[in-house]
């Protein structure tokens, strides 16, 4: 039982998911790039940019993912 | 009628009394409508339908950021309502993630590693709490990415998608983020009553 073709399953799963990893990586590159100049020694600018750094390396993931999917990489 | 204070009020408005919501409103609603995709996603993954099983988990993800936006319109954010909608997640994608391993659509390794790792996470959160005194959603901008990742996870078994190399992707990152946030949870100073950054902030705003 299936809702979709396969090949239709197949673009929308890419598009969820290198789609949205594509965009939460920019999103957090610009917001990381934001915090430049600020106060380090703060808890909170510390882990909003360990945060960013980790949202950046999983849009990443995702991409490459969604390359490897379609037989990019 | 159960109630708990708003959060994150800020430090110019302490001399405020904290206004009071209940936990019986919409966003909380949304939170708990979650549970009901459960049943479903099961069905489909014992039923072998690959489209559905992924669809529910669209659905449970999507009504994850529902909640926050409930929250906002309806101005009913809440320290329960944080915690309510972290125990969720952890309960949703956890039973989610288990039953794929069960059923041989995920591997059993990492889903093991991350299933530990989540429930470390959930007991360092209590511990954080205990150190708070008072009911309170330890506020972590990277564990908000990684549960949104952990959604996807299921919807990458569910959909067949790449499955050995997102969830072994996986594994080292979240290990990562769970050390960090126990370094700030159990050695870290506990921001103060005021709502100090830290402390809480809008629910449900992850990836």
């Amino acid at each position: 039982m299936t809702l979709v073709s396969d090949s239709t399953f197949r673009i929308l799963l890419s598009v969820i998911t290198g789609g949205v990893g594509g965009a939460w990586a920019i999103h957090d590159i610009l917001f990381i790039a934001r915090l430049r100049g600020a106060d380090r020694r703060d808890p909170l600018v510390s882990d909003q940019r360990f945060g960013y750094v980790m949202g950046i390396v999983i849009g990443l993931i995702g991409v490459v993912g969604t390359l490897r999917f379609n037989g990019v990489l | 009628m159960a109630a708990t204070t708003a959060t994150a009020a800020p430090v110019a408005q302490a001399a405020k009394p904290p206004r009071v919501v209940s936990r019986w409103n919409p966003a909380n609603a949304v939170t708990a409508s979650r549970y009901l995709t459960l049943p479903f996603l099961w069905w489909a993954v014992d039923h072998g339908y690959h489209q559905y099983a992924t669809l529910f988990i669209i659905v449970c993800g999507l009504l994850d950021k529902l909640d926050g936006l409930f929250a906002k319109i309806f101005d009913c954010r809440s320290a329960f309502g944080e915690l309510f909608d972290a125990i969720t997640d952890g309960i949703c994608y956890g039973f989610g993630l288990i039953l794929v391993a069960a059923y041989g659509w995920a591997p059993v390794v990492p889903v093991v590693f991350v299933v530990g790792m989540g429930l470390a996470n959930s007991g360092l959160r209590f511990v954080y709490i205990k150190r708070a005194g008072r009911t309170v959603n330890f506020k972590s901008y990277a564990m908000e990415r990684i549960v949104g990742f952990t959604g996807y996870l299921i919807g990458f078994a569910t959909g067949g998608m790449e499955v050995r190399f997102f969830y072994w992707s996986f594994v080292p990152i979240m290990l990562v983020i769970v050390l960090y946030d126990a370094k700030r949870m159990l050695v870290d100073p506990v921001p103060g009553v005021a709502g100090v950054a830290g402390v809480a902030g809008p629910a449900g705003d992850a990836p």
